[in-house]
Parts: structure tokens; sequence; C-alpha cells
């Protein structure tokens, strides 16, 4: 893997859920992304910072 | 539509996009302009440093001050500004303080470094932190109260309404120390306490005040704020009162930020708590060496 130094916190992966909805999140390593499925969004990590900001996630297609 | 636009608005003081616009171009003032934040973290720590405790998860919110790490085995940093919690001493998430993404029972501390007076909802802010601390976990926040740069504020007033005749919205509401005690008991804290410290700054001058204001991305992020700049002659006005008022002898101005600091503990079974009304097994009368009497009027409880 590339992506070991960016890589994000596994304690903090452990403790962050879903802003909106509080469910857990679905970790996407290729796409540095963290879902979630309940709010249908997918929320950036960039430099291994997770941008839990709804304004900044992207929204998920229906087939996702 | 516009009512129900209008009606949103009045429930939501504070534009939040335009607050986290502004922390976002602040971060590249800090930390000179930074030393508010900087000071107020030293305090903070020191509060810390008065509890007999140690913290394995540690959350700060805001929190900005590199030479200020957390002392807690896990500590995580959270910014509103994407930009900012990069800039973080350790591992970060970018956040908005109204919509917490933080697991019910996970964290063994909650900071936030002047992060909470910018919240429209700080009755649901502090909810999602009692929820999101494990039993007995501790809450400590500071924020910037009602009474932060009053000088300054009365200046503006005072000029604005002797040339304009009338005053426009431009300065944002603030929380008072005596509503935060009650919020915090609200929000489900065990052993609540809120108290204020304030905290003088001296300046060249009133716009120099201003100047490090629009640094440090605290000017005002009120939805119905007036949005055009100040007319010239009510800056000049307000600079004049001000310098008037609050010059010292070497011709510098002062300025004080009020700092409100708010502690409280999520429920954790061995805290102390009050006793049940009617439980005590020894009369006051007893212990104080006196002989008990009846209010003219009152019951005796049985």
């Amino acid at each position: 893997m590339t992506l070991e130094k960016d890589d994000i916190d596994p304690k903090l992966l452990e403790i962050l859920v879903c802003p909106l909805t509080k469910s857990t999140l679905r970790y996407d390593r290729a796409n540095q992304e963290l879902i979630s499925d309940d709010a249908g969004l997918a929320f950036p990590i960039r430099d291994g910072v997770p941008i839990m900001l709804v304004d900044e996630a992207r929204r998920l297609d229906a087939q996702e | 539509m516009q009512a129900a636009m209008n009606e949103n608005k009045s429930l939501s003081p504070f534009n939040r996009s335009l607050v986290k616009m502004r922390r976002a171009r602040a971060a590249q003032n800090m930390p000179q302009a930074g030393f508010l934040h900087q000071e107020v973290a030293a305090r903070l720590l020191e509060r810390l440093d008065d509890i007999n405790r140690s913290f394995d998860t540690a959350f700060a919110l805001g929190w900005d001050a590199a030479e200020h790490p957390l002392p807690a085995e896990h500590a995580f940093y959270a910014d509103l500004a994407a930009n900012r919690a990069q800039a973080m001493p350790g591992p970060a998430v970018a956040c908005d303080e109204e919509v917490l993404p933080i697991a019910e029972n996970s964290l063994s501390l909650l900071l936030s470094n002047l992060s909470l007076h910018w919240v429209n909802d700080l009755p649901g802010t502090l909810i999602q932190i009692n929820r999101a601390l494990k039993p007995d976990g501790f809450f400590l926040a500071a924020m910037l109260g009602g009474e932060t740069l009053s000088d300054l504020r009365r200046a503006l007033l005072d000029a604005e309404l002797a040339i304009c005749g009338g005053v426009r919205p431009r300065l944002s509401p603030m929380a008072e120390v005596r509503d935060l005690g009650g919020l915090l008991q609200r929000a489900g804290f065990a052993m609540p306490v809120a108290d204020a410290e304030t905290i003088p700054v001296s300046y060249a001058d009133p716009l120099a005040l201003m100047r490090d204001l629009r640094a440090m991305g605290e000017t005002n992020a009120v939805h119905d704020r007036q949005k055009t700049m100040w007319r010239r002659d009510v800056l000049l006005e307000a600079c004049r009162l001000y310098c008037d008022r609050h010059s010292n002898a070497e011709g510098r101005i002062l300025a004080h930020f009020q700092v409100l600091f708010l502690t409280g503990w999520a429920p954790g079974p061995n805290q102390p708590r009050p006793k049940q009304p009617g439980s005590a097994k020894a009369r006051l009368a007893d212990a104080l060496g006196t002989k008990e009497m009846q209010v003219k009027g009152s019951r005796r409880p049985d």
C-alpha cells in the first residue's frame, strides 16, 4: 500500500460515526472515503484527515 | 418559501458556512493572531492539571495550539475548517460542532477551545457531547462570553446612533455565565460548573484591535448582519470615543475578552450525589447545638 503515511489512525476510525445518523461508517480505503449508508453520503479523507462535513460529502448514487 | 427561510434564520442566528470560511481564512494568520487561542488553551490545560485523572481517549474541538498537545494516550483534534484540522498536532478530523461525528461512549475527555460561541444550537451540541463521553468522562470548554469587547461594542453603538440616528445588527449574541450552568445540567452533565475569567489585551488603537479580530476569524457571522463595511465617519467616531474612554497612560487602549469556562461530567457510577430529601439521619439543630424552632405558618415535616 502506498497510503501508509496518510492512513487514518485506526483508533480514530473506531470512534467516528455518521454526523447525521450516528450510524457506523464503512471505510473505503481505495477511494479514501468514509461511507454512511444510512445517510447516503461519502465523506472524503484528505491527507489522512476525514472531512466529516455534510456540505463537503459526496452524495451516493442509488447503485452504490 | 421566504417566510420559511426567515423562520429558519431566526432559529439559527449564525451562518455556519460563513464561520467555516472565516476560520479557514484565518488559518494563514495563525499563530500570530492566535494569541488568544494559545492563552486559553494554556488555561484549559492548567484546569485539566487540577483534576487528578489520566485520560485514555481525548477529543479537542477548535484546538489550534500546536505547542499545547493534549495529555492523553489517544488525542484527537478537530476543527470546522478542513485546512485548520490538517494543521493539528495529531490525528484530526474536520467536523461541525452542531453535528458531531463521534460514537456514543467513546471519549474520556472532550475539550473545546473557543469553538462553541458560534454554535446555533448549544443545548443540542452539549447533549451530543455528553453522549460521546464514556460514563464519568470529563467535558471542559472555553467560550467567549457576553462581556467580551463590551467597550468596543458600546463605542460603535454610540457612534452609529449619533451619526446615523439608529443602529443595525452588527454584533453577535453571546452566552452569559448565568445561563450556562443550567444549560449543562439540562444536557445531563453531573456536577456542572460555569465560571468566567477576563483576559485584558492592550492595543495601539481600536483599528488594530479590529484588524486582529478579522485575522482571528472572529468577526460577525450573524445571518441578518449588516453586510456593508462600517461608514468611515462612524468608524472614526467610534475610535475617538474608545480612545477617550479607555486609553491608558502610554496612549494604548485596553480591550477585554471574557472567557467562560464550562465543566461537567458524564454521569457515572461512583460520583457524589445529593441525598434524597428527608433521608437525613441526624437533626441539623443537634449538630449546631441549638434548639429547633418552627417558623410561623410552616408545617413541620413528619
